[in-house]
């Protein structure tokens, strides 16, 4: 840490503030309108719950909720899976042979978007949950295979070959040994998968059909035909989801520090 | 004993469903724009027309303005977020970093949508800002949505983290000695700002510059949701020709010009960014 001049002090300061202001904002606001007693495009008329009450009472809004989570569970979970798999297979690689998922997450959603439109239409797969969670578990592995492989590449050998040379079979090591190193890291990489799901839009806007709504497809669709503070109560609510889970992640990669 | 966890069949065996899947519906999508873009019936009746057909200037006109929008938001966003970056590597006291990174990080991780409806609802014609505009100073500014300010200050929003992560990891990583030895040996701040900082937190500016570049040249939400529907940006023109259109080829054959010009600006920055760091150590 550098020492800080009294005299750019408190324009640091002052500067500081304003971003985060910046960055934080429109947040505050939408979370404080989900409380307001009046419509929308009436001032602050006190405190009410009305709006949450009716969002718990909608049934487009629970439907759509129970599409993301079926979507996101099973995407992560396979991407998890697959990841796991990958990392360990490619651990005797002296290439890095992971470079080839790095591009998931660096392209431009759109065009994998459409192609993902071209193929299913070509193949004649209906449009539906199953097509969104293909799309998201490919997104989902660019982000998981590199945190499941930063915590492998700490993995000791010698943890292996002790099991293996105590009598272990192959089998028993990889379920008792491996697993439980890298379960923080499996973990932190299925609640990021849930985010990255969770978070998407063009994805799910191009391979849904018009049958199936996600939580993003819903609040777009919502934004477009006129705002009402419902979506404003819903909102609140996605921000405590996604800041509960990011809450999780750093808590397990402070547990695995600590050790 | 180790070589039988890790036999060669075996390995392969275990990184097939990944591969399988990447091939299939990554590598296998693109191939197919491709394609569309180029033959007429699946692989087959090679034709140029498509690409014919969006070699024009209107089409060129779009595609350079969604290059203008990539590169303003990008440029916005490193000459706001390299100070921020900055200051949260070299100047905060360790106890408060964590909790400033953290809220950095914390939009990041939030649903888009959500964010982008918090600006709606902010920049309505009835919205927050002009109830506030009206009550204070008493102008009604009319109408923020589908102007152009709108969509920079919602781009530059929600980009600004990007921008920042990567500059932090590696100001963070830098040598305090450095600095300090370069002031010490009578260089002034701006000196030492110019030809010890910036020249060794190049890679941490294009990793940040191309991380927003890249993602919001093909960004298609925010400009049909605030751009209005009287421009079209490269992602709302993709779109349009594949659903509202349904002229796919077309449509493909002009992803694939935008990505081509795309690529080529890519290159260009890079260049760019390379000779202004040096070009700055001369000061």
């Amino acid at each position: 840490m550098l020492p800080v001049s009294k005299f750019s002090k408190p324009l640091w300061f002052v500067s500081m503030t304003l971003v985060y202001m910046f960055l934080y904002a429109p947040v505050c606001v939408l979370v404080l309108y989900s409380f307001n007693k009046g419509g929308f495009p009436d001032i602050w008329r006190g405190f009410s719950l009305q709006w949450y009450d009716s969002l718990f009472d909608s049934v487009a809004i629970w439907r759509a909720f129970k599409h993301s989570a079926i979507v996101g569970l099973t995407s992560s979970f396979l991407s998890v899976a697959m990841a796991l798999l990958w990392v360990h297979g490619a651990r005797r690689y002296k290439h890095d042979v992971t470079a080839i998922f790095y591009s998931n997450a660096m392209i431009f959603d759109i065009v994998l978007a459409v192609g993902l439109l071209a193929l299913f239409s070509y193949l004649s797969i209906p449009f539906g949950l199953t097509t969104i969670i293909a799309g998201h578990t490919l997104l989902g592995l660019g982000f998981t295979i590199p945190v499941i492989k930063s915590r492998y590449d700490e993995l000791d050998e010698s943890l292996i070959e002790a099991s293996l040379d105590l009598g272990a079979s192959t089998q028993y090591t990889f379920f008792n040994v491996i697993i439980p190193f890298l379960y923080p890291a499996l973990l932190s990489a299925f609640l990021l998968a849930m985010i990255v799901s969770f978070d998407d839009f063009l994805i799910a806007f191009f391979c849904s059909g018009a049958s199936v709504q996600t939580l993003s497809l819903y609040i777009f669709s919502m934004i477009r035909s006129g705002i009402t503070p419902m979506v404003n109560a819903l909102s609140a609510l996605l921000l405590l989801g996604s800041l509960s889970m990011v809450m999780i992640m750093l808590m397990l990669q402070r547990n695995v520090l600590r050790k | 004993m180790i070589k039988e966890l890790f036999n060669k069949e075996k390995s392969f065996f275990f990184m097939t469903p990944a591969l399988v899947w990447q091939v299939v519906f990554f590598m296998l999508p693109l191939l197919f724009v491709l394609q569309l873009a180029f033959f007429s019936k699946l692989f087959q009746n090679f034709t140029l027309d498509y690409i014919e057909q969006v070699f024009s200037f209107p089409h060129f006109l779009v595609i350079f303005r969604s290059l203008k929008l990539a590169s303003v938001t990008a440029v916005l966003c490193l000459l706001i977020g390299y100070p921020v970056a900055y200051f949260l590597a070299l100047y905060v006291e360790e106890r408060y970093k964590s909790l400033l990174l953290f809220l950095i990080m914390l939009p990041f991780l939030t649903n888009i949508l959500v964010q982008i409806y918090a600006w709606y609802f902010i920049l309505e014609k009835k919205g927050v800002l002009n109830k506030f505009l009206l009550f204070f100073f008493s102008i009604d500014p009319g109408n923020w949505l589908n102007t152009s300010i709108a969509m920079y200050v919602v781009m530059f929003h929600i980009y600004l983290p990007f921008m920042i992560m990567p500059l932090y990891t590696i100001l963070e990583k830098m040598n305090v000695r450095l600095i300090e030895a370069s002031l010490d040996l009578g260089a002034s701040y701006i000196q030492t700002f110019f030809r010890v900082v910036l020249p060794l937190s190049l890679q941490g500016i294009k990793t940040g510059f191309f991380l927003v570049y890249v993602t919001t040249f093909g960004e298609y939400v925010i400009p049909s949701l605030l751009g209005g529907q009287k421009h079209f940006f490269v992602g709302t023109l993709i779109s349009e020709y594949f659903f509202i259109g349904r002229d796919w080829h077309v449509g493909a054959a002009f992803t694939c010009l935008s990505i081509t010009v795309f690529v080529l600006s890519i290159l260009f920055y890079s260049k760019l960014l390379q000779r202004l760091v040096l070009r700055l150590q001369r000061i």
